[in-house]
């Protein structure tokens, strides 16, 4: 579904972000990225719908080489969904209308249908009693779970996730996690960045460990979390789940 | 010998508050501050205008200056001096009234609706409303503008007039009031208007400026004729009788002829401008017999 | 200061046809509004397009909108009015040159000239205004409306103008009632606009200080009502989270 070729990506002249990501996710699969911060991962996941070219290399999802610049991104874009960290909902229309915009704009979808839609994506995530309000009323959870229904609107072949719970209140993070567990299980093909150790261990099918833009280990959450190759995925395991431990 | 001297001083006395309380509104005000103050225009060539910046020129201000004279004598101070106070079309007329200014002397017309707020001194020019028109334009008269652009001066007795005159005789003129005569004469340059309609003096101070004043000429029946006077303030007839008796002192001396020569028949500062402007017959009746009339009450 | 008050004039005949000073007023008000309504539909427009310019990535496009900028804001729009009225007439070819200056009537043509000048001065400062609004909108709304395969028309259409107006519709209302101001720059090529019409009324009735302030109320009735119909529109729009920018 998604498979990045030897993809290289500079900030600037010397500022070597991903280092020769070479990378496969198959359809259906649940892959969790993490690592430091400052790693490269947001800036990886990003460059799988192009919200950041890259220098070189060749990224192709879903059949689309996307790095060939006569592709229309728009058309890949249309077929993969993005969660943002800060959720980034339209602030100036209602819940319902933040998921049916792209739908009747883009897909050029019936108002109504795009209506019916959007309140069997609410319903699923658990929020159609608030389809009227404006996003400033709810709470960051909600407006996370509201973000994830308006990327299902497009119902895209891959979703993809950039921290998608690191802005809320820990009270939050579980509501949003269900969800996202929830689609995982329905079968979609997801890339998610996230420090959640417990949503990698139980729910991915792979952990990937970027480090300095590098791919230090790409394994099933099972021998990642019991046994890193790598002396820099130990330390930052042992960061990452000391609290645990206390 | 006592008894004289009481006398005398009680005379000097009682001669002495008989003329201070003769002396009353600004006749009283000049004595007082040992100043007469002049409200004069900026741009009105050739009656007052500023030449190098600092002084106004020009026919008007030789008229005020013989009232300023006339008003020395009357108090017998001859050492007054003079402020210059610069007005313009709106200021004039407040600016007299609130003590401002004691006497405006500009190009203001004398008609009844001021009157009711100023008084005008004797009338010291007589302008007729006409036409300015390129000499190819085959405009004589007004009948000839029928359904043609028309530029006046925005605010000005003509503007009044042809808008009537429109209306009555149904000319279907198309009437553009501008701002000032400067901006008339551009909407007639640059082929907006065929014809400027103005008081004649004003037309012959445009055309003077013209790139080509030959290619110029004022035509046209007077529509009417108005009289220019100085403003003083209303029910101050102590002033105003020393300003009209300036005024016929300076006609009656024939100095008048010799400041008109000067301001409308010969160049004039800054530029050395030539009017060319002969005096009508209005102006030497008016000289012959001033008046302190508006036109439309003679 | 012995001022000879009389409050109807406003009642008094002219002179001309049937008509009394009242009037005058009127169509002036008339002119003014027309003039000035005109004027911002073309500087909401232009405006709008400029500062989107502005705010594009493309160097090329934003260069026009900021030369644009720089040369209607700079230049005094006395300036501008004359070269509209004036000058670039001048360089129409002939059968419309004659056609704008003589066949028109003078209102019309001075009425495009005004409303040009106006329009064009006007969406200089409406552009730098929505580009501002633009601006200040969160880079995570552009991410998401190209995340969501939408193309820049239509981000800009859908996600990020409507929330900047929202934004700056209190620097857009100042905007707006200076172009009512502005619009008294009509006098100078001889549109008898309310301001016109004050003086003029002056000038023929010499009782200027009631021509004044009757005009002073009107203008000021004007902008109260100009105001308070923003003040409702930005109620009306509103929606929570959004916070407007604040007026100059
Ligand atoms: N737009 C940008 N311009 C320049 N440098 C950037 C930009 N975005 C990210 N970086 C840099 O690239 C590196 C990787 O950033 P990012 O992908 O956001 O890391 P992560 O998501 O793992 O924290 C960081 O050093 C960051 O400072
Ligand atoms: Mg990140």
């Amino acid at each position: 579904m998604i498979r990045f070729n030897k993809v290289n990506k500079w900030f600037g002249r010397d500022h070597h972000v991903l280092k020769n990501i070479t990378l496969e996710v198959k359809q259906g699969e649940v892959v969790v990225v993490c690592g430091p911060s400052g790693s490269g991962k947001s800036t990886l996941i990003r460059t799988i719908n192009q919200l950041e070219p890259v220098n070189d290399g060749v990224i192709i999802v879903d059949g689309i080489t996307i790095t060939d610049p006569k592709t229309n991104i728009n058309k890949v874009r249309e077929e993969v969904g993005f969660v943002f960290q800060h959720f980034n909902l339209y602030p100036h229309l209602t819940v319902l209308e933040n998921i049916t915009l792209a739908p009747i704009q883009v897909r050029k979808m019936e108002k109504a249908a795009a209506e019916q839609l959007g309140v069997e994506l609410l319903e699923r995530v658990g929020l159609l009693n608030k389809k009227d309000v404006y996003p400033a009323q709810l709470s960051g959870g909600q407006q996370q779970r509201v973000a994830i229904a308006r990327g299902l609107a497009m119902r895209p072949k891959v979703m993809l996730f950039d921290e998608p719970t690191s802005a809320l209140d820990p009270e939050m993070i579980g509501e949003v996690l269900k969800v996202m567990q929830d689609l995982a299980e329905s079968g979609m093909t997801m890339v998610v960045v996230t420090h959640e150790m417990g949503f990698a261990r139980e729910v991915s099918d792979r952990v990937i460990f970027l480090d300095h833009g590098e791919i230090l280990e790409d394994a099933k959450p099972e021998d990642f979390f019991t046994n890193p190759q790598h002396e820099r995925a130990k330390q930052f395991l042992r960061q990452i789940l000391a609290p645990m431990h206390q | 010998m006592k008894k004289s001297l009481l006398v005398s001083l009680a005379i000097a006395s009682l001669f002495s508050t008989a003329q201070a309380a003769e002396l009353t509104g600004t006749l009283k005000k000049i004595k007082e501050s040992g100043t007469v103050v002049l409200g004069h225009r900026d741009s009105s060539i050739p009656f007052s205008y500023l030449a190098d910046g600092s002084k106004p020129v020009g026919f008007s201000v030789d008229i005020a200056n013989a009232i300023i004279d006339e008003v020395k004598k009357e108090l017998g101070l001859p050492a007054i001096k003079v402020q210059y106070n610069l007005v313009t079309s709106q200021t004039r007329i407040p600016l007299v009234q609130n003590g401002t200014v004691d006497v405006e002397c500009g190009s203001t017309t004398n008609n009844i609706e001021r009157q009711q707020q100023v008084a005008f001194t004797n009338g010291f020019f007589k302008i007729g409303t006409r036409l300015l028109t390129k000499k190819t334009s085959g405009i004589k008269d007004f009948a000839d503008l029928a359904g043609k652009n028309l530029v006046t001066t925005a605010g000005t007795t003509s503007e009044r007039q042809i808008k009537k005159l429109n209306e009555e005789k149904k000319l279907g003129m198309n009437i553009i009031s501008a701002k000032d005569h400067g901006e008339s004469f551009l909407m007639l340059e640059s082929g907006r208007a065929v014809a400027f309609m103005m008081d004649d003096v004003l037309l012959a101070g445009e055309m003077a400026k013209a790139k080509n004043p030959a290619d110029w000429a004022i035509v046209g029946t007077p529509q009417s004729s108005e009289i220019y006077g100085c403003m003083v303030r209303k029910d101050d007839p102590a002033f105003k009788a020393v300003a009209d008796r300036a005024l016929v002192n300076f006609f009656k001396s024939g100095r008048v002829n010799a400041s008109y020569t000067k301001w409308f028949q010969q160049p004039i500062p800054p530029k050395g401008l030539n009017m060319n402007f002969t005096m009508s017959e209005g102006l030497k009746a008016l000289i012959a017999k001033p008046t302190d009339k508006s036109a439309e009450q003679m | 200061m012995n001022y000879h008050w009389d409050w109807g004039i406003f009642f008094k005949s002219t002179g001309i046809g049937q008509e009394i000073y009242l009037h005058w007023f009127i169509t002036g008000l008339g002119w003014t509004v027309a003039l000035s309504l005109s004027g911002w539909l073309i500087a909401m427009l232009l405006g709008t397009v400029l500062g989107v310019l502005r705010t594009l990535p493309q160097r090329s496009l934003s260069a026009i909108g900021t030369a644009y900028v720089n040369l209607f804001r700079n230049v005094p729009l006395l300036v501008q009015l004359f070269v509209w009225y004036f000058i670039v007439p001048d360089y129409l070819p002939e059968p419309i040159q004659t056609w704008f200056k003589q066949g028109l009537k003078p209102e019309i043509s001075g009425f495009i000239s005004v409303v040009a000048c106006l329009g064009l001065f006007t969406a200089a400062r409406v552009c730098e205004q929505v580009r501002t609004g633009i601006q200040a909108l969160p880079r995570g709304q552009i991410n998401a409306a190209l995340a969501l395969g939408l193309n820049p028309w239509k981000t800009y259409r859908h996600v990020l103008l409507p929330q900047a107006f929202r934004i700056i519709i209190p620097p857009l209302t100042s905007e707006f009632l200076n172009i009512f101001k502005n619009s008294s720059v009509a006098s100078l090529i001889g549109l008898m606009d309310l301001l016109a019409q004050t003086k003029q009324t002056a000038e023929f009735t010499a009782n200027l200080f009631e021509a004044f302030t009757l005009a002073t109320l009107i203008y000021f009735t004007l902008n109260m009502s100009l105001m308070l119909m923003m003040r409702w529109l930005e109620k009306r729009v509103k929606v929570p989270g959004l916070i407007s920018l604040g007026g100059k």
